[in-house]
């Protein structure tokens, strides 16, 4: 439940509310090194397959146009259980760096990410997190706030024997992350409802299911509610910076932004139609 | 008193004066009725004005309302407020438009002590913070004390909202009521037996959702409130009265959503008189704020809410005219719910959960002495001895190190610690418990009839705290009671002031310094979450505050044009530092603007009586803006753009400043003279040009140009209003 966010929506629907665009002067701060690793291993599918870029970024000030890319770094990763090494190359020079050999997380087996970059060195470590298969998704008939919204109804079977979190991503740009509290080993069931101003139909979309650890369900959280992130107003909390688990172990006050996560993912597709 | 004529004068807010002249040669008990001010009768002229300042007292820091004023006050369509009219004045402030609660001299708006005869209210506003829970017609006056706070008060820092209730009419049946455009209200008052018993019940209710028309039939929202007061005499020593107060939020969308909120309050009251001197009121107060809410779409039910009890015995002893007396005790049981949630459907896969209950008990014991030393020092002072005790509940945690809250230093980030064990207790067991003596002292000193120089010091201990990280407080914020893990916020007010008058009275001027030094402000880690969290003292930091400013507020008391001139000039701060030198605190440590700092803060009202038919009023307000945090800079993490925010600037930057002007004007028809049925028209404009005042600005990406936005909100533009009073 995201209060800031249910108390905005209300607020929104019972006055004459005004928006504009306006320009306002922010301040800036020197670029920090952003490091974006959250890899899915794509667990359903046979044979397995995973997504591992790690993205290097700098970043930008507020509103500058363009978020400048990281092509000079060196990238591996070490299998802790046994110290190999899997190195990672920027192919295209667009900031993303794949694994040089193809490469598949292991159950149980801890990884450190290591990025070289201005001399200076990032380290971060994750273990694969499990997660859920989805049971089905089907569209549904109902809206949420706008009346615009398509409502997609999820279930999963949630582990009873473990305490999970999950991101649920939905077409790519819309994230949820819930924990198992209040649905702990049922067959839960829940509404999400999309929203795409611009839906043309019938349009085919992913969702994705990843289990993923309470530092990085914590972490994304604040996350989404910073990206969208009302200042002012009576329902704003003070946003501070949010920092992954990634330092930078020769200079730590200048610590980078990102996170490095390895979770089990299971995909969706879906048509959606009028 | 010895024996001979006197002239004895009773003066009530919003009632006419009563002069009579008694010769006083025995034991005189007298009463007086007062009968209520009407405007049809504004031919007599009343010099006695309550809401004028008092020169000789040494209460400082207090201003009042009569409801008639509040109803003058243009406010946003039309919806008579007893907050926002208060907010006109010096030294109190809110969030914004369809903000919650009002901040007193930058205090947190937990820290007010709202009373509505006598019980507590735990929320002051209907519709997230659009309008106030208090129907105007109901109320008799308006008393906000935002420092020299008597004894007799407690259990809040910031300052004291004493509203009362009118008795019923207990001569004639009489209706009053008023159509608005969001809501209409009605009152019934009159005598049960003559000259013994009255009563009076008004209600009031929205019907918003009736012509907005986004909504279809699937949506509802609305509010409504009820008030009820009935008093019963049984002799001249003894009267009862019984007051209450139900109201209730519901907003919904679907069956999807559904959000329900709402107040309920009973005070049954005992006056008696022991003698001529001695005064007493016994009270049986309930009181119980609710919060609600389906989502059906994620398949639960959730409740939260608080209930008290609270017995309390007040006394006032006149000892003689020199030196009074007041005293008594109060004793509150608080039962917290800060949360229930459960499944709304069979097929919902929710499991059901109950967060732990809380219970509470706070003793007071008070005295206070109004004492006139001479006739130019008179004195107030007084003492509160206040216990609260945490009582036994299940599951209290047990933390490593008693630690509930951990830092990580290699990841440099405050996190909750995992609890290690739990205790269980008994009900009648004491958790924890807390002492506080708090002194209560002014004085006044008048420099001559028209000029007076007050101070006063007041330390008061609040025992409860309203757990919410955003800038004005939502009726989903749950309340919370000292214990184990959390301290009592303790506060040390001083303040100062000159009091002069004008023109004998017709124009008064105010002016007050104020400090405030507050123990025990909590504050939250990054990314707390604070709904549902049973394990809350794992997301709190325990830090200060302080608050300081100068207020200043000219008044024109009397003739055709009458209002008021109020300027503050303040800071309110917090500091939350580290528990050890390893540690950062919040905002590295050092103070940070509150999110109610406002710098300056100016409001102008004034009513223009241009004959009988026509009266005319205004407000102008400049506030500056909000403070709030933009952002450094931004970046990409799985295709989401964040903005980057500082941790050592928290609430530095700032909305655009705040201002409006408002203008109403109330028509009283030359009808009303010849019939029984008295009817007004009030004709508003709320912000008349229209200007945009930020209530956020939100930093994002705009999806088709991907580019990022300063996007401004703005609620209310330019807002006209008609509202239709009658009375008969």
């Amino acid at each position: 439940m995201n209060k800031i966010f249910l108390l905005s929506v209300l607020m929104s629907f019972f006055f004459i509310r005004c928006e504009k665009v306006i320009d306002i002067e922010v301040p800036s701060i020197e670029p920090k090194l952003i490091i974006d690793a959250s890899f899915e291993v794509l667990f359903d599918q046979t044979p397995v397959t995973s997504n591992n870029s790690v993205k290097l970024r700098l970043s930008a000030d507020y509103f500058d146009d363009t978020i400048p890319v990281v092509t000079d770094a060196t990238v591996f990763l070490t299998n802790l259980s046994d110290n190999s090494i899997i190195s990672f190359t920027d192919e295209n020079t667009d900031g993303d760096y794949e694994p040089v050999d193809s490469f598949t997380p292991l159950d149980g087996v801890a990884y450190e990410l290591t990025v070289i970059h201005n001399n200076e060195i990032y380290k971060a470590k994750a273990t694969k997190i499990k997660s859920s298969k989805i049971t089905s998704i089907v569209q549904g008939e109902k809206t949420l706030f706008s009346g615009e919204e398509v409502e997609l109804k999820i279930s999963f079977k949630d582990d009873e024997a473990m305490k999970n979190h999950y991101l649920i991503n939905v077409d790519r740009y819309n994230y949820l992350p819930i924990e198992d509290r209040y649905f702990n080993g049922s067959d839960y069931n829940f509404s999400y409802f999309y929203e795409d101003e611009n839906i043309e139909f019938p349009k085919t979309i992913d969702i994705k299911l990843s289990g993923i650890t309470q530092e990085y369900f914590t972490y994304f959280r604040i996350l989404i509610g910073q990206s969208g992130q009302n200042a002012g107003g009576p329902f704003q909390s003070a946003p501070s910076s949010l920092l992954g688990n990634i330092i930078n172990t020769t200079n730590e006050a200048n610590f980078p932004l990102g996170y490095f996560h390895i979770s089990e993912t299971d995909t969706f597709k879906i048509e959606l139609v009028e | 008193m010895p024996k001979g004529t006197y002239k004895v004068q009773v003066n009530y807010l919003g009632y006419y004066s009563i002069v009579e002249t008694i010769i006083l040669n025995k034991k005189i008990t007298k009463n007086f009725k007062l009968e209520e001010e009407s405007e049809s009768l504004d031919e007599i002229v009343i010099k006695s004005n309550i809401e004028k300042l008092n020169v000789k007292t040494p209460q400082m820091s207090v201003n009042r309302l009569t409801s008639a004023t509040i109803k003058q006050i243009p406010v946003v369509l039309g919806e008579a407020d007893i907050i926002k009219s208060l907010i006109l004045l010096p030294g109190v402030t809110s969030a914004g438009e369809g903000a919650s609660g009002f901040n007193v001299r930058g205090g947190a708006a937990d820290q007010n002590l709202i009373l509505l005869d006598e019980a507590v209210v735990f929320n002051s506003s209907h519709l997230f913070g659009f309008f106030s829970v208090f129907n105007p017609d109901v109320i008799k006056d308006v008393k906000l004390y935002k420092g020299g706070i008597p004894s007799k008060y407690g259990g809040r820092l910031s300052s004291v909202l004493d509203i009362y209730q009118k008795e019923g009419n207990s001569n004639d049946f009489k209706l009053t009521g008023g159509i608005g455009l969001v809501s209409s209200r009605l009152l019934a008052e009159g005598p049960i037996e003559k000259g013994k018993s009255s009563f009076l019940i008004g209600g009031r209710a929205s019907y918003a959702h009736l012509f907005l028309p986004l909504f279809n039939n699937e949506n509802k929202a609305y509010f409504y409130d009820l008030n009820s007061k009935i008093n019963y005499r049984f002799n001249d020593q003894n009267n009862l009265f019984l007051s209450t107060y139900f109201g209730k939020d519901v907003f919904g969308i679907s069956d999807n959503f559904v959000n329900k909120y709402g107040n309920s309050v009973v005070n049954l009251r005992w006056n008696h008189l022991y003698s001529d001197k001695l005064f007493s009121n016994l009270s049986i107060i309930y009181s119980d704020y609710f919060y609600g809410l389906i989502l059906d779409f994620v398949g639960f039910e959730w409740d939260s809410g608080i209930t008290n009890f609270n017995l309390k015995y007040d006394f006032k002893h006149y000892i003689n005219n020199d030196f009074k007396l007041s005293y008594g005790i109060s004793s509150i049981y608080s039962k917290f719910n800060p949360g229930k949630i459960v499944p709304n459907r069979p097929d919902s896969g929710i499991i059901a959960e109950k967060l732990t209950d809380k219970y509470a008990n706070e003793f007071a014991s008070y005295i206070d002495a109004e004492h006139t030393l001479s006739d130019k020092l008179r004195v107030q002072y007084g003492i509160r001895f206040s216990n609260f005790t945490r009582l036994g509940q299940d599951e209290l945690n047990v933390y490593k190190d008693n630690k509930p809250v951990l830092y990580d230093t290699e990841f440099k980030k405050y996190k909750a610690a995992e609890a290690i064990a739990s205790d269980s207790f008994k009900r009648s067991d004491v958790i924890s418990s807390f002492n506080n003596f708090e002194p209560r002292f002014s004085l006044s000193y008048t420099l001559d009839d028209q000029t007076s120089i007050k101070a006063s010091y007041n330390r008061m201990a609040q025992y409860l705290h309203l757990l919410s990280n955003t800038s004005s407080p939502a009726p989903l914020d749950v309340w919370t009671p000292s214990g184990k893990y959390i301290k009592p916020q303790l506060l040390d007010q001083f303040a100062i002031g000159y009091f002069k008058f004008l023109k004998d009275g017709d124009y008064s001027i105010e002016t007050e310094a104020f400090y405030k030094d507050i123990q025990n402000r909590i504050d939250y880690i990054n990314g707390a979450n604070l709904v549902a969290n049973n394990e809350i003292e794992t997301v709190i930091l325990n830090g200060k505050a302080r608050a300081y400013g100068l207020e200043i507020l000219v008044k024109k008391n009397q003739g055709k044009l009458k209002g008021w001139l109020a300027y503050t000039l303040s800071k309110s701060e917090q500091l939350t530092a580290g528990r050890t030198l390893n540690e950062p605190g919040i905002n590295d440590g050092e103070w940070y603007n509150t999110p109610y700092d406002k710098t300056h803060d100016f409001s102008i009202n004034a009513s223009y009586e241009l004959n009988k038919k026509w009266k005319f009023n205004t407000n102008f307000v400049f506030q500056t803006g909000q403070p709030t945090n933009y952002p450094v800079g931004q970046y990409e993490v799985q295709s989401l753009n964040v903005p980057i925010y500082n941790d050592n600037s928290r609430n530095s930057d700032r909305l655009p400043a705040y201002h409006r002007l408002d203008i109403s004007a109330t028509l009283n028809p030359e009808k009303n003279n010849k019939r029984k049925w008295q009817a007004e028209w009030v004709f508003g404009i709320y912000n008349v040009y229209g200007r945009q005042n930020a209530a956020s600005v939100n930093f994002s990406q705009n999806r088709e140009t991907s580019r990022n936005e300063a996007v401004q909100t703005a609620i209310f533009g330019l807002v006209p209003s008609v509202t239709y009073n009658f009375k008969f």
